[in-house]
């Protein structure tokens, strides 16, 4: 064994043997020159994150709209219904003119657009989806080596927790729908805080492994003469389980430190209410918690819901709902458009500006998080009015590492969705060469997008 | 140094390697491959336990007194029922987390002092030691009744293990059997209702349900919970698979107070109550609104529905029209009635003035299909044609031409709804969806009664197929009256047992029961109980089985 202490043993004695932090890896010594990776080679890990809103954005019935820059390409112009993207529109790209192709399957209102996007098929049925989504292909990618896969956080006050997010098609994913409970999540019982000295190993942790090894060892009985359909149920089960025993094997390694973990004070619960102002607030919140989450190495995945599908959000006092306000307010003659409901839509979209602002304003290495990240933001429909699965809006944040040419406006004639769903995938590095079906199979990433 | 290294890189690659561990199965057997050789059991359904099937299962199994604080998984309504959707929900991952934290807690209460004595019913020879008679005991009594059947010797030998694992690290006996107990209450075979085919004796070729899983049927059919030992023992012995036995035990079970739970689980799905648990309403528009009464708006319907199809005995479809009812000081602020009473709830009965009749007229339908700061006629008629006449209403169009429909800030809602039946696009749906709803307008998103909107008089006269009627007590006697209406409770408490939604092939069936039903007087226990012992409740449904190399796929 050699004895020789060189900068290359230094990086193995201290990186060795522990999670490598993928917050704020440590001190600038160990990173090359840039910034942007380990003296070994090592990348900063890329984060993945979906954000949906309700509802989409406001055209106008003579071929106008409230959120398409004119311009394509580097440089957009800010629309006012994009107004909120402002301060990180240079980390934002913006994708126009892309539409769900069903072939033949009806438009599922409030429906089909998300579910083709997410999952590459035009679904059947407005229960449920026709495959996984994509994001849990990603969290199989990318997810490992920490505590959670992924997090799925729902901000809309809504009568049921929503989510996007399924394995099965069925079964999808359970969100956490209050800043108090992603708060509990990340940082309550089996958070380890990275910067605390005193780090011992939880004895019970082996305890609760064996408790989870004896259900494992009945798979195999379980599995047998086992319809389909209750196959595809237990194997959920089972993925749910091996994540439940990643969780315990990471809690018996010693967390590397991380600078950019401040664990934050529990937040106070916001009064429940499916407002536009509250569901904001709860962005804001929830979107620090989740940044906090990836700083201090708990997960590098995660959904977001900011409203549903059709969404029930509202303007407090108001007895119509953002929703019916859509359908039913008349086009302004002057104005060429539906003055509240694109007001509402710009309220809409300040969550999503505030939420990419959260994110750039955690330092990492030589950048943000945000530009460590890729974050895909879409919408069920485009112009809500009518159910428009037509230029839906969409959008891909953040510099994925480099990978991502962000801040341009692709502008595209009715090409299908699941494009800019299979760039997503490939510029965060999962394994995926074709995705959808159908008349929305595409193997054609958007390569004006791709460094 | 090299270990070290290597430890560097394989941080994350343990992990990897821990998300793509592959699992193999045995290849299913050829079910019916062979006539000759005997039917191979075969699972015909897989369905989550909902959170209050949870929960009775737990108060039964270790006390009543077991605090349960969890955040349980949603549900998933499908064809009406949670009990239909249930059949197709799995466990998440962060469903897992919140479960597995449960089922610690559940069994470190269970086996905590004073409890312990009564949770355990042997004693270890050494307190430090394991001791496998007595874990074993243990594993084999709570085994049987959270997996509503015997263990198998492989399932206890697992059990045994952990018991005999936790016990070595911790020096106690209680504490490895508490794991064990912890591993029971995780199983799939647990938190998923499985029930099994086998082979019928009487005809070889065909398959039934096994004793087991018709016990289990039955019991949450009727008890909402699981199996007691005198169902399992009627399971074990195949007494339940003979008419007398089988009536034996329905009727005890139908007699039991406890069947209370059953019906109320039933109405608390049909009704589509666990809309409460989240419900909001604006605080501008309503300030009356609060947690306190939603929770007193769901109790006081299931309440009546309770008293009147449980207790009473009467005919189910005075739901519509009896005003007998029970109240709380919450809800005398919303129906501003006053509230003498010094109980916590008390009977109350309508007054004909009042505008009121049967539960479509109580807070629990009017808030619950509602908008957050107004009403809904569109919604209440829906789940009207939804839930009481088994009437879904289908997706609307997506291509709405919305041109006609204008604002309507001015003037009642009925001004835009008479605008969509005009609209060619959606006249077919909403002149049905529309009417029940329109009917009952004097009352606002949060039940209270009102006769103006926006300065206008609110008219409530509504037409359904030719019929007239005039508000919510018109409404109320139009649906006492309808025929659906009894044939819609046979279909969901049927769907509601077998877990599955009804089909065509199931029409002769829906409509004998439906004769049955009325020839009992639409008497709420006796359908049930009807239902129960009829063989086309007990049928498996045979499914196609997953190919050995897919079940061999890694995950």
């Amino acid at each position: 064994m050699s004895l020789r202490f060189n900068r290359r043993s230094l990086m193995r004695g201290l990186l060795g043997g522990a999670g490598v932090c993928v917050g704020l890896p440590a001190l600038d010594t160990f990173l090359n020159g840039n910034g942007t990776a380990y003296a070994e080679g090592a990348k900063l890990p890329t984060r993945f994150g979906t954000y949906f809103w309700g509802l989409g954005l406001t055209d106008t019935p003579t071929g106008g709209t409230r959120w398409v820059p004119k311009t394509t390409g580097a440089g957009y112009e800010i629309t006012p219904e994009l107004a909120s993207l402002k301060s990180v529109k240079d980390k934002v790209s913006v994708f126009s003119g892309f539409r769900v192709i069903g072939d033949g399957r009806p438009n599922l209102v409030h429906w089909s657009g998300h579910a083709s996007i997410l999952t590459g098929i035009a679904p059947a049925g407005s229960t449920k989806f026709d495959g996984p989504t994509f994001d849990t292909k990603i969290a199989d990618a990318i997810g490992g080596g920490t505590r959670f896969k992924v997090l799925d956080v729902d901000a809309s006050v809504s009568r049921k927790p929503v989510s996007y997010s399924t394995r099965t098609g069925n079964s999808f994913a359970t969100s956490e729908t209050t800043p108090l409970a992603l708060y509990e999540r990340i940082f309550g019982e089996g958070f380890q805080d990275p910067n605390s000295d005193n780090w011992k190993p939880d004895p019970s942790i082996m305890l609760r492994q064996s408790v989870l090894s004896a259900i494992t060892e009945q798979r195999q009985s379980l599995m047998a003469n086992v319809g389909k359909a209750d196959q595809v149920k237990l194997d959920q089960y089972f993925t749910s389980l091996r994540e439940m025993e990643n969780q315990l094997a990471i809690g018996l390694q010693k967390p590397e430190k991380c600078e950019a973990c401040v664990v934050p004070p529990p937040p106070k619960e916001p009064h429940r209410s499916a407002s536009v102002d509250v569901v904001n607030a709860n962005t804001k919140a929830m979107a620090k918690m989740l940044a906090m989450a990836m700083a201090c190495n708990q997960t590098k995945v995660f959904n977001f819901v900011h409203t549903a599908g059709s969404s029930e959000t509202y303007i407090a006092g108001d007895s119509k709902i953002y929703h019916q306000i859509t359908h039913d307010e008349p086009t302004d003659a002057k104005l060429g458009y539906q003055p509240m409901t694109s007001k509402i839509a710009g309220m809409v979209m300040q969550a999503f500006g505030d939420f990419l602002v959260e994110m750039d304003a955690i330092k990492e290495g030589d950048g943000t998080l945000l530009d460590h990240s890729l974050i895909m933001g879409f919408s069920d429909t485009g112009y809500a009015k009518i159910h428009a699965i037509e230029n839906i809006p969409m959008f891909l944040a953040g510099g994925a590492n480099g990978k991502h040419k962000a801040g341009q406006h692709i502008a595209a004639k009715g090409e299908s969705v699941t494009r800019i769903s299979l760039t997503a995938q490939q510029l965060v590095g999962a394994p995926v060469g074709e995705f959808g079906a159908g008349g929305m199979k595409t193997s054609r990433p958007i390569t004006e997008v791709m460094a | 140094m090299a270990t070290k290294a290597g430890l560097v890189c394989a941080t994350l690659a343990i992990t990897a390697l821990l998300g793509a561990a592959t699992f193999t199965t045995t290849t299913p057997s050829p079910v019916w491959a062979q006539a000759s050789t005997p039917l191979a059991p075969v699972k015909v359904g897989v369905r989550r336990i909902t959170e209050t099937q949870y929960r009775h299962t737990i108060a039964d199994v270790f006390g009543a007194d077991i605090k349960i604080n969890a955040r349980f998984e949603p549900e998933k309504r499908e064809d009406g029922l949670l009990a239909v959707g249930s059949s197709h929900l799995s466990l998440t991952a962060s469903g897992f987390e919140q479960y597995f934290a449960l089922a610690s807690s559940i069994s470190e209460q269970a086996l905590a002092e004073p409890r312990r004595a009564t949770t355990v019913t042997c004693a270890p020879k050494d307190v430090r030691k394991t001791d496998e008679a007595c874990a074993r005991q243990f594993v084999g009594r709570y085994g049987q009744q959270l997996f509503r059947r015997p263990l198998s010797e492989a399932e206890t030998a697992a059990r045994l293990k952990t018991a005999s694992v936790g016990t070595q690290q911790s020096g106690d006996f209680y504490a490895g059997i508490k794991l064990a107990l912890t591993s029971l209450l995780m199983d799939p075979d647990f938190v998923f209702r499985m029930e099994t085919a086998e082979a019928d004796p009487a005809n070889p070729r065909a398959y039934r349900l096994d004793g087991y899983s018709k016990a289990s049927r039955i019991s949450y059919l009727l008890w909402d919970t699981t199996p007691d030992a005198e169902l399992l023992a009627a399971a074990s012995s195949g007494d339940i698979h003979t008419s007398a036995g089988l009536h034996k035990q329905l009727d005890r079970l139908v007699a039991s107070p406890r069947f209370e739970d059953g019906a109320r689980a039933f109405f608390a799905d049909m009704l589509q109550l666990d809309g409460f648990d989240n419900l909001i309403k604006d605080p501008a528009t309503y300030p009356k609104f609060n947690q306190a009464i939603a929770d007193s708006a769901k109790e006081q319907t299931l309440k009546t529905t309770i008293d009147l199809l449980v207790s009473k005995k009467r005919d189910y479809r005075d739901l519509f029209s009896s005003n007998e009812t029970f109240i709380n000081r919450y809800l005398a602020s919303v129906y501003k009635v006053p509230y003498s009473s010094s109980n916590e709830w008390a009977p109350y009965t309508f007054s004909e003035s009042s505008e009121r009749a049967g539960i479509l007229t109580q807070v629990s339908f009017l808030s619950l299909f509602a908008h957050p700061a107004g009403s809904s006629p569109t919604r209440r008629g829906v789940k009207v044609h939804e839930i009481f006449m088994c009437e879904p209403t289908p997706e609307p169009p997506a291509d709405v031409d919305f041109s006609k429909v204008q604002d309507s800030s001015k003037g009642t809602v009925r001004g835009r709804l008479l605008d969509h039946m005009e609209n060619t696009g959606c006249t077919a749906c909403h002149r049905r969806s529309d009417p029940p709803g329109l009917a009952l307008e004097h009352f606002d998103g949060l039940g209270q009664l009102r006769t103006m909107e926006n300065g206008a008089r609110i008219d409530v006269s509504a037409d359904l197929d030719g019929k007239k009627f005039e508000g919510a007590q018109g409404l109320a006697k139009y649906l006492r009256d309808d025929p659906k209406i009894p044939a819609c409770l046979v279909r969901n408490v049927y769907a509601y047992g077998v877990g599955r939604p009804t089909d065509e092939r199931d029409e002769d069936y829906i409509a004998d029961q439906t004769a049955a039903f009325a020839s009992s007087g639409y008497v709420l226990p006796s359908l049930m109980a009807q239902i129960a012992s009829s063989p086309e409740f007990f049928k498996p449904v045979i499914p196609r089985l997953a190919s050995p190399s897919a079940a061999a796929k890694p995950l």
